[in-house]
């Protein structure tokens, strides 16, 4: 039993392959009318197989974004939490600065275009950033090959926001912040510019270069 | 001589698949009536608590087709994503076909894989001595 500050952790971190994933959302509650019978199969499940607890990040309001949250876990180092939160919120925020300054500045025919919602700009520029087609090392013969491979949608994600977050801590003046850095490379992002996206085209482009070796391949 | 856990019974045994009927047949195979016995076992005739690992079948790169389909379209359009937009979403429809074929393919075929018995065995294993 904690008894400082901090937060105990309840939930494991290695479950058997059964146990189902929480839904932390409010919603999750429908009438039995509305659901098709592969939904109500699936709620007939979740009532008999047992359920992982939920994670403390995740929250039941309306603003539990869980792709946020991926990307706010994977910038955190050492730990800290509140840190990486912040410096999302303070992205967010830029963004929406940015987007609204655009706004106000642009005539009236094109501000039906500028999209000043933060969140969605960002799930545009991820999606803008994900890699279709990856490369795969395949030993063959005594050599190893780049194979063009196609990914998982986890990696997919994974990729693109590895890529982000290098960029913006490997790229950057040394004083300017992460959030500044973050919010330049989302809005270009979400543009189809930058290097993010220039690296996603190179990975395209050996993978079209290497298609000869698709066939290498065995699964 | 060491007889793996992966032993053949023969249809007409599993019905009378009490252990006399294989003892009589190894009776038989260690008897040295009818000229020089077939079996001259160094270790007891007993199973292992193992099964042996089958050998991992290759299969062929799959949506090879819709790949180079994709390849084109992008060295056509210079890698845009939103003209190819078509063949993208036709590659991932594949993509996700060929991965539920694979996930499907493994666990059936009516008998166990070879890491579930030994997991099982090793849970239950075969008794070597009446405790």
């Amino acid at each position: 039993m904690c008894v400082s500050l901090s937060l105990c952790l309840v939930r494991w971190s290695r479950y058997n392959p059964y146990y189902l994933d929480p839904d932390p959302s409010k919603d999750a509650r429908v009438p039995e009318s509305e659901l098709s019978p592969e939904e109500k199969e699936l709620q007939e499940l979740k009532t008999v197989s047992p359920i992982k607890a939920a994670l403390s990040s995740d929250t039941s309001s309306a603003f539990n974004d869980p792709l946020i949250s991926k990307f706010i876990n994977m910038m955190m180092q050492d730990g800290n939490k509140i840190l990486a939160r912040g410096i999302m919120t303070q992205t967010l925020e830029t963004i929406k600065r940015k987007q609204v300054e655009k706004y106000h500045k642009s005539p009236a025919a094109k501000r039906e275009e500028i999209e000043c919602n933060p969140y969605t700009v960002f799930h545009q520029a991820l999606e803008n950033c994900k890699p279709i087609i990856g490369l795969a090392s395949v030993q063959k013969g005594g050599k190893s090959y780049q194979v063009p491979v196609p990914l998982t949608d986890n990696r997919r994600r994974f990729l693109a926001m590895k890529w982000l977050i290098t960029e913006c801590r490997d790229n950057k003046h040394r004083r300017t912040h992460m959030y500044e850095k973050l919010s330049q490379e989302l809005l270009a992002a979400f543009a189809n510019e930058g290097n993010v996206v220039k690296r996603k085209h190179d990975l395209h482009k050996m993978a079209e270069a290497n298609r000869a070796y698709a066939h290498y391949r065995w699964w | 001589m060491f007889i793996t856990g992966a032993v053949y019974i023969r249809r007409h045994y599993r019905k009378a698949m009490s252990g006399s009927v294989i003892q009589e047949k190894v009776a038989k195979l260690l008897s040295r009536q009818s000229g020089k016995p077939v079996l001259r076992p160094i270790k007891p005739l007993a199973l292992k608590n193992e099964v042996a690992s089958r050998k991992l079948k290759k299969g062929e790169a799959t949506c090879v087709t819709e790949m180079s389909l994709l390849m084109a379209c992008w060295k056509q359009n210079d890698f845009n994503n939103t003209v190819c937009s078509k063949e993208v979403s036709v590659f991932y429809t594949c993509v996700e076909k060929a991965q539920n074929k694979a996930k499907a393919k493994q666990g059936t075929q009516g008998r166990l894989l070879p890491k579930e018995a030994n997991t099982l065995l090793k849970r239950f294993p075969n008794q070597s001595s009446e405790i």
